[in-house]
């Protein structure tokens, strides 16, 4: 079983566990399980590098996933799952929910956690269609599928993305509150293969404000060294 | 100006359970709905061009069902206690919505088509998501109380509607599952919100 960490991603992320508070010797353990894949998965450990917290990182392959579902231990037969604690917690926005609210990232109040929600939730609807697009099973509705995506589902959830980001700091800082959230790393997240999904067609190019945002948080120093640590795969 | 003013079409929909956790919490709200008809005309007009909203006074506007749902869950304390136990409820809940594109499917198959939709959903994935739920909610004392922790959170309401839905096109369809059967009347009795179905539109 792969731990999909390599020997230089696991000395950046000793180096900047090192350096944390050391007392905080009763953190809970985390074990996150997926595919070896960014997916479903990557919202959380985008958390996980930006709050510096250790995790064990495991990724399942293909011809292992059969057996591995067939044990029992994955609340809906799927991944990925968090284990923490003795704990197993499935579907994969509620476990990075989870991690935000550890961490906080997730808002500093109710209200800011419900846009946070509210802003992953519509980035869930066009990853939705983007994914219509990719698993589409013949050539027509692949079509039809990428078709609603650049009529439809794109230019409404992303126009409504770009206001809601203008309506804090003028857009030109996060998308809620003062700080970065796992409504950012969601974003960035999904972006990473809507834009090498959509390359061509360059949907990002009619929202400014969200481009940059997707800049702002890849400069972020943790994301940036995650980024550039973590295993390539194509989604 | 009410504190809360909720936007839907005038069916249960998505915006149910949100009605449900306000009256779960004794919290008046302004429910509002939407004729179908008035729709196309109003779309555009919205922030976030869909529905359910929620208009909070002060000027927010927040969209997406489960958000509101969550947001008004934690509001008024039926959330779940730990980041755990909420957790463990959006799980649920997350479990449930996956169903929902084979049901709108259903919803819009042709008539060809739809006992081909409806014998999936009803033979196959219900069947494994209700089976995983039976499974998973007697871990929790042994499926005696609520999904989660000690007592009612949304991830019941978000339960009951969608199984109160299901029941309505199969009434057999919790059959085999006698603890959600339990849960469901469980929710049902729940006095606040059985006085809300008694009322409601």
């Amino acid at each position: 079983m792969s731990q999909g960490i390599s020997p230089l991603a696991d000395a950046l992320v000793s180096c900047s566990n090192a350096r944390r508070d050391t007392s905080r010797s009763a953190m809970p353990t985390y074990k996150l399980t997926y595919f070896d894949l960014r997916g479903r998965a990557e919202p959380s450990r985008l958390l996980f590098a930006v709050a510096g917290v250790e995790y064990e990182d495991v990724r399942i392959q293909r011809e292992q996933w059969p057996n591995e579902k067939a044990s029992g231990k994955y609340p809906f037969g799927q991944m990925p799952v968090l284990e923490v604690d003795g704990q197993v917690i499935a579907q994969s926005i509620a476990i990075a929910r989870y991690l935000a609210n550890e961490f906080g990232l997730a808002g500093k109040t109710n209200l800011e956690k419900a846009k946070v929600d509210m802003i992953v939730d519509a980035i869930g609807d066009v990853s939705k269609g983007l994914g219509e697009m990719w698993f589409a099973n013949d050539e027509a509705k692949k079509a039809e599928a990428k078709e609603k995506c650049l009529t439809k589902t794109i230019p409404t959830t992303f126009t409504g993305l770009e206001k809601i980001l203008m309506t804090n700091n003028g857009g030109d800082g996060f998308f809620v509150g003062d700080s970065l959230t796992m409504a950012d790393l969601i974003f960035l997240a999904h972006t990473d293969y809507h834009v090498d999904q959509l390359k061509e067609e360059n949907t990002m190019a009619a929202f400014p404000k969200l481009t940059a945002l997707r800049e702002r948080i890849l400069a972020q120093p943790s994301v940036k060294q995650w980024v550039e640590a973590r295993p390539k795969t194509k989604i | 100006m009410p504190k809360y003013k909720l936007i839907y079409f005038d069916i249960k929909g998505r915006a149910e359970p949100i009605r449900m956790g306000f009256a779960l919490a004794g919290q008046e709200f302004e429910d509002v709905r939407i004729k179908k008809e008035q729709w196309p005309e109003l779309k555009p007009k919205m922030p976030h061009q869909a529905l359910p909203v929620l208009e909070i006074e002060g000027g927010v506007v927040l969209s997406q069902s489960f958000a509101i749902g969550r947001y008004i869950a934690n509001e008024f304390g039926f959330a779940g206690k730990t980041n755990l136990e909420k957790a463990q409820a959006d799980m649920f809940c997350d479990a449930l919505n996956d169903l929902t594109p084979k049901l709108t499917e259903l919803f819009h198959a042709s008539d060809e088509k739809k006992a081909e939709v409806r014998k999936e959903l009803f033979e196959k994935l219900l069947p494994a998501a209700f089976t995983n739920m039976e499974r998973l909610f007697s871990k929790n004392k042994d499926g005696t109380g609520f999904l989660v922790g000690d007592g009612i959170t949304w991830a019941d309401i978000m339960f009951y509607n969608f199984a109160d839905g299901m029941e309505q096109i199969e009434p057999d369809v919790l059959k085999n599952f006698p603890k959600l059967q339990g849960l469901l009347e469980r929710v049902r009795n729940n006095p606040k919100i059985k006085e809300y179905i008694k009322n409601r539109k």
